[in-house]
């Protein structure tokens, strides 16, 4: 242990000044939109593991503002998105959402489209008594009593209910094999998809759950293999992990038909996996073949942002037409009245399909099923539960 | 039968990839006796650059090649400077401290400069793989196995039979008694941390087309290729191999086995229990002696 | 570096000490921390900045741990997010699941994390360095997956939600005003005990065991035993903090406890400055707040983050708290303690009659097929200077390190004034009456010269009356007794080399020993200190210590020995008074083969 030097002293003098510095440019900087705006706080991950899918989920959101303003915006003034990073964790999220919800002229929110990171928020979104536009899709979360949750995507009861019908009614096939991930997105995506198969009287023949972000697949393949199923339900949450596992099971040759929840149609699994997805059936919430809005959607999204693009920016664009729309109609920003305005919301065409909200706050109640055809996405049919 | 070797096959390319992240471990541990924390990061980097010049820039692959580990070199004699060499006389702790925000800086660095997307990288070599009595052998892990083995041949070579390996190597055994004898010690840690930066930049390379290129496959390999090291006996580049090996192994097996949720646990309850019961072997009376 | 200062303001001036006014720091703290805790109460802000100020006082107790296992034990640990995760999800499910009470809850958790860190710990604790870290690594990781996949138990991925906070003796904290006050309320009593531990007993014995394990074992310390304490209360610290961070955020999920967090705390801890709770405060204050200021940076806010801390590790590498006393301790001048000499009573041990102090029967100590040493015997006698010789390599510090217990014999018996004590492990050794210093010097360098010295007088077996005052007072006098005293405030790696081996002297008298072993105390000295040494040890002796010596230096070892053993290749050659010793021609030979070397060493 040697002893701080003489000309070290000065350095850490101006390391310290440097470090202060910075913060007194971090407060002065904090602080600057116009006060007439309506604002939306926006919680999406710009960084961390999600963060190309927080990317697209601010174009998403922010191609709606720009059409709700150009369309003369709500009640005559214009919106504005204020956004923060959830860096893709809990505290992140709470974090994110404290400092969004502590600015009093914030009346609406978008909130995250991680189950994980809508439950972490749940509590303080209920404290604050604002509408909240979420985009997780585990059921319990609009239906454990919180009146402030509304979601722009069909939740997962009904994503297992369409993969179970389409595998069993549409391709026929009995014998499932269920691979999820073990957060919560998976495993309950899992559960929903072992019950909704129940219903057709049928037991997996192997349920097996993985840890996210794992470098190889082969003993989860090699399962798949020994057990003779005939069909493949998964619910994959990273798209690496999607992509490993597809080429894995390609080369270890499992020919099964595989029926995916979202991950497995949106445009960075594609990328990824190439080849490896060619065959494949995917359920999607946003499909660009799957309404003529969609397909205006698509057309000007890759005109901009020179991406293809996916339900993660679809249901961010959906999110701030709803709640534009719901605050025109109830001529308020105030919450109770805008939660009103959102329940009352009829017919109206998204990007992700019809809305037609419940009393819990769920807007959407069925799946598009498409197909992966080379590389392209191809629109198979909606199926819809509703009630 | 064949489940079985299917299994050793992907254990041992899985834990060929721990072992080419845990050589650059071993290197930089044995000059300076510190555990850099952004070796993982230097994977992430290495496939980066390997994207850009190849990917985007269209550059042919060996010129590719060339240039992403020149600026590897370039960047391992950078990294030296500002996070290792200012803080080398200090204790280990804030050494590595220094480097766990080298890899903080490094992988947002790079979401700033190229964004979150994950990219792919597409195999050196364009075969589609073997198939031997129902082993698939994949052709990239084929390609990581011979570049771990290659690289160990080299590594001994150069070290045992060459004048500046043995530098090196006197170097990373007492700095004090190697700069008596003349030998320019920082020169030597410089040399170690550009070595190490190519074999991390390399090992991104080769596992790019497996695990994609993506902001976070530096964390995802650097945790199993310390335990490697550790298993492997920090500090011993065969070790290191042989550590990342079964490493591989020994949670591909698990993973088929016993259960694939808890597969990063066998790892480390093997080394727990490795540790737990014989310390001594792979300590000895070492610390005693030194009274 | 150590606070000194801190210490010498809380002396009782019972020394004839003359105390400047000093100004009351620690009222300046208190009413700072009461102000703090009644701000949030009465006048709450907003939720925002009170989310931060939760989240970073709740952390920070888990950082202070790290400030007792590796700031003052100087143990690596990098599972504190797991004991944090221990601690926050049996108050979640202590009070979802079983139903208990908020505080029985709490109290489980940090009872939970205790018992799983000295589990972790005592099994372990023997390894160090890298081998700690990837242990406690693997623990992390271990729980992190099974807080995901037993979900019948930790509710999985989905995370344990609707954790209520408490109402305690009426006391509502539901608020988020009162809950941050509550969280404060224990950050700064977690911070103070801490603050305190440092000057107890058991926390002088951690920093003895992080500056020097060896040295902390000789002088008596069980180095095993504090270890483990330290562990367990760092885990319990996570614990605490873990709770608290359940109640106040209602949800918990496993990724908030993952790897990364337990990085996270530990670069806190460092940042801050790892030897003091008031850099645990600092560091976690910083690295919550910091990557919150940079937020406007947007996408490379967090690139920012982490080449400030690459900035501060280079310009504070004893972080920042670390950086700011050392100014302080540099504008201030030494404190001096006390004026002029202190009395000491030395050679206190009772007289056994026994003609022999030390008896050594046939030791042999092998490494592998190596025999450094083969059946040596030797008997010192009580009240004299006995010397132990030879050429290099002959044995002599290997018999001393199995005097002192540092090794174990391969076979031969000890017998310390009669008592078996072969095998016996350093610190009960010190406790049975020996007491040794090292030919490579081996002080507490983080220390004071005083509290080097006190550390020598708490060895086991040994009754100071006074408590913490009377040890102090032994060991000034001990300084006294080798001409020390007045620097006795000084950081002991201020003195020179020479006065270096004199406080590791006045360490091992300040233990009282039966036996002093002192191992080439003269290698290094010039020829005054030679002189001042032999008076030294002529003293010593004169107070009826007897002394096992090694030394190279003959001139020395005629001057005082009243008899020598001579080794040579792990074997007794000679043995005898020093007249006969140095004639003996097995001697001479072994001595002439050696010139050159000596003349080297």
């Amino acid at each position: 242990m040697r002893r701080i030097g003489n000309a070290p002293k000065f350095r850490s003098m101006l390391a310290m000044a440097g470090v202060l510095s910075l913060s007194v440019l971090a407060v002065a900087a904090a602080g600057a939109a116009r006060a007439d705006d309506i604002k939306i706080g926006m919680i999406t991950p710009i960084t961390g593991p999600a963060a190309e899918a927080g990317r697209y989920a601010q174009w998403g959101a922010g191609m709606a503002v720009d059409e709700v303003n150009a369309a003369g915006g709500v009640m005559g003034r214009k919106i504005t998105l204020v956004i923060e990073d959830d860096q893709t964790t809990n505290p992140g999220a709470v974090t994110a959402f404290s400092k969004l919800s502590s600015q009093p002229d914030i009346p609406v929110f978008i909130g995250s489209i991680r189950s994980t990171q809508v439950h972490a928020t749940e509590n303080d979104v209920l404290k604050i008594g604002k509408p909240m536009f979420i985009g997780g899709t585990d059921p319990t979360l609009t239906q454990a009593g919180n009146p402030w949750f509304f979601r722009a995507r069909p939740n997962d009861s009904y994503s297992a209910k369409v993969i179970a019908d389409f595998g069993v009614n549409t391709l026929k096939l009995k014998k499932w094999a269920v691979i999820n991930s073990t957060d919560a997105f998976g495993t309950n995506g899992s559960k929903a998809l072992i019950d909704a198969l129940k219903a057709f009287e049928i037991e997996p023949v192997l349920v097996q759950g993985y840890a996210n972000q794992a470098p190889d697949f082969t003993p989860v393949v090699l399962a798949v293999r020994q057990s003779n199923a005939d069909v493949i339900g998964s619910y994959f949450t990273f798209e690496q992990d999607l992509g490993i596992f597809a080429k894995q099971l390609k080369q270890l040759g499992v020919t099964a038909p595989w029926v995916g929840s979202p991950s497995i149609t949106n445009a960075t699994a594609l990328r990824l996996a190439g080849p490896a997805l060619f065959g494949t059936y995917g359920i999607a919430d946003f499909t660009s073949d799957s309404s003529p809005e969609a397909k205006a959607f698509a057309t000007k999204y890759l005109a901009l942002h020179k991406v293809e693009a996916d339900n993660q920016s679809s249901w961010t664009y959906d999110a701030v037409k709803l709640l534009a729309r719901a605050m025109e109609d109830a001529k308020s920003t105030d919450p109770e009245p805008v939660r009103k305005a959102i329940l009352a919301i009829h017919d109206y065409k998204g990007l992700e399909g019809t809305y037609n909200f419940d009393s819990k706050g769920d807007g959407l109640h069925g799946y598009n099923v498409v197909k992966n055809e080379n590389g392209k996405i191809v629109f198979t049919k909606h199926v819809d539960f509703p009630g | 039968m064949t489940i079985v070797f299917q299994l050793l096959f992907t254990g041992l390319g899985v834990g060929a990839i721990y072992a080419l992240v845990a050589l650059g471990f071993v290197l930089i541990y044995r000059a300076t006796n510190v555990v850099n924390f952004a070796q993982g990061e230097f994977a992430m980097l290495g496939a980066f650059l390997m994207v850009i010049f190849f990917g985007d820039l269209g550059l042919p692959y060996g010129l590719g090649l060339v240039i992403s580990l020149i600026v590897m070199a370039i960047f391992g004699a950078g990294f030296n400077l500002v996070v290792y060499y200012p803080l080398r006389h200090r204790p280990y702790l804030p050494v590595v401290i220094s480097t766990i925000g080298a890899s903080i800086l490094m992988s947002n660095g790079m979401l700033a400069l190229y964004g979150p997307a994950p990219q792919t990288l597409p195999n050196l070599l364009d075969l589609p793989g073997l198939l031997i009595g129902g082993v698939f052998l994949d052709s990239q892990y084929i390609l990581i196995i011979c570049v771990t083995a290659a690289l160990v041949g080299f590594q001994y070579v150069f070290f045992e039979k060459t004048l500046l390996g043995k530098k090196l190597q006197a170097t990373s055994q007492d700095k004090e008694m190697a700069s008596l004898l003349g030998i320019p010690v920082a020169t030597m840690i410089m040399i170690t941390f550009v070595y190490s930066a190519l074999l991390g930049g390399l090992a991104g390379m080769l596992v790019a087309p497996i695990l994609f290129v993506s902001i976070g496959m530096g964390g995802l390999i650097s945790l199993k290729a310390f335990a490697a090291s550790i298993i492997g006996g920090f500090g011993d580049v065969a070790g290191a191999v042989v550590g990342g090996l079964s490493l591989g192994v020994i949670e591909t097996f698990g993973a088929a086995y016993i259960s694939v949720p808890y597969k990063d646990a066998f790892a480390f309850l093997v080394l727990f229990a490795f540790l737990l019961v014989r310390p001594q072997g792979i300590f000895g009376e070492r610390v005693a002696q030194k009274a | 570096m150590t606070t000194p200062l801190l210490r010498e303001t809380t002396a009782r001036p019972s020394i004839g000490q003359k105390v400047p006014r000093k100004f009351p720091w620690g009222l300046l703290l208190l009413a700072l921390a009461i102000v703090t805790i009644v701000i949030p109460v009465v006048h709450p802000f907003n939720d925002y900045w009170m989310g931060l100020l939760r989240q970073a006082s709740t952390q920070a107790i888990a950082v202070m741990g790290m400030v007792v296992v590796l700031g003052y034990a100087g143990q690596i640990n990098l599972a504190q997010a797991a004991f944090f995760g221990i601690g926050a999800y049996s108050l979640g499910l202590g009070t979802l699941t079983l139903g208990l009470p908020w505080g029985v809850a709490l109290l489980l958790g940090t009872l939970l994390a205790a018992v799983a860190g000295a589990a972790l710990g005592s099994s372990t604790l023997r390894l160090g360095g890298h081998y700690l870290a990837m242990v406690t690594i693997s623990f992390q990781q271990i729980l992190t997956l099974v807080l995901i996949n037993w979900i019948s138990l930790t509710r999985g991925p989905d995370g344990v939600s609707g954790i209520p906070r408490p109402s305690i003796l009426g006391l509502d904290f539901k608020s988020n005003g009162d809950y941050l006050a509550l969280c404060l309320v224990v950050l700064y009593a977690t911070g103070y005990l801490v603050w305190r531990l440092k000057r107890t007993r058991l926390g002088r014995g951690m920093l003895a065991v992080r500056d020097n394990e060896l040295a902390a074992g000789v002088v008596g310390i069980d180095t095993y035993r504090t270890k483990v304490i330290a562990f367990a209360l760092s885990s319990a610290l996570g614990g605490i903090g873990g709770g608290l961070f359940a109640s106040g955020y209602a949800y918990i999920s496993p990724d908030q406890f993952s790897f990364g967090e337990s990085v996270v705390v530990l670069t806190m801890a460092l940042l801050g400055g790892v030897q003091s709770p008031f850099g645990a405060v600092l560091g976690t204050g910083l690295l919550i707040l910091l990557p919150e200021w940079l937020r406007f940076l947007k996408l490379i806010y967090l690139a920012v983050y982490g080449a400030a801390v690459i900035l501060i590790m280079v310009f504070m590498p004893e972080g920042i708290w670390g950086a700011l006393t050392e100014r302080v301790r540099r504008m201030r001048p030494p404190p001096r303690i006390v004026e002029g000499d202190v009395p000491f009573e030395l050679g206190g041990t009772p007289d056994t009659g026994r003609m022999a102090m030390l008896e050594v029967t046939n030791l042999c100590k092998y490494f592998g097929g190596l025999k450094a040493l083969d059946g040596i015997s030797m008997a010192v006698e009580r009240g004299t200077v006995h010397a132990l010789i030879g050429p290099n390599g002959s044995g002599k510090t290997t018999t001393l390190n199995l005097l002192s217990g540092i090794y174990r014999p391969t076979a031969g018996e000890i017998r310390l004034d009669g008592k078996q004590v072969a095998g016996l492990p350093p610190h009960l050794l010190a406790g049975a009456g020996l007491g040794r210093t090292f030919q490579n010097i081996r002080l507490f360098t983080s220390m004071t010269v005083l509290e080097n010295v006190e550390i020598g007088g708490q060895r086991p077996n040994l009754v100071i009356p006074g408590g913490d005052a009377g040890l102090r007072h032994r060991a000034l006098g001990a300084l006294s007794f080798v001409g020390l005293v007045d620097r006795a405030g000084l950081p002991v790696q201020s003195l020179s080399y020479g006065h270096q081996r004199l406080v590791e002297i006045a360490r091992a008298l300040a233990g009282n020993p039966a036996l002093l072993l002192l191992d080439e105390p003269a290698a290094g000295l010039n020829l005054t200190e030679k002189q001042e040494l032999v008076e030294l040890l002529r003293r010593i002796k004169a107070h009826g210590l007897t002394i096992l010596l090694i030394d190279h230096d003959m001139n020395l070892v005629e001057q005082i020995a009243d008899r020598i053993t001579v080794l040579n290749f792990g074997r007794r050659i000679a043995d005898g008074t020093p007249q006969e010793v140095l004639r003996h021609p097995d001697v001479i030979a072994a001595y002439l083969g050696e010139v050159t070397d000596d003349a080297a060493a």
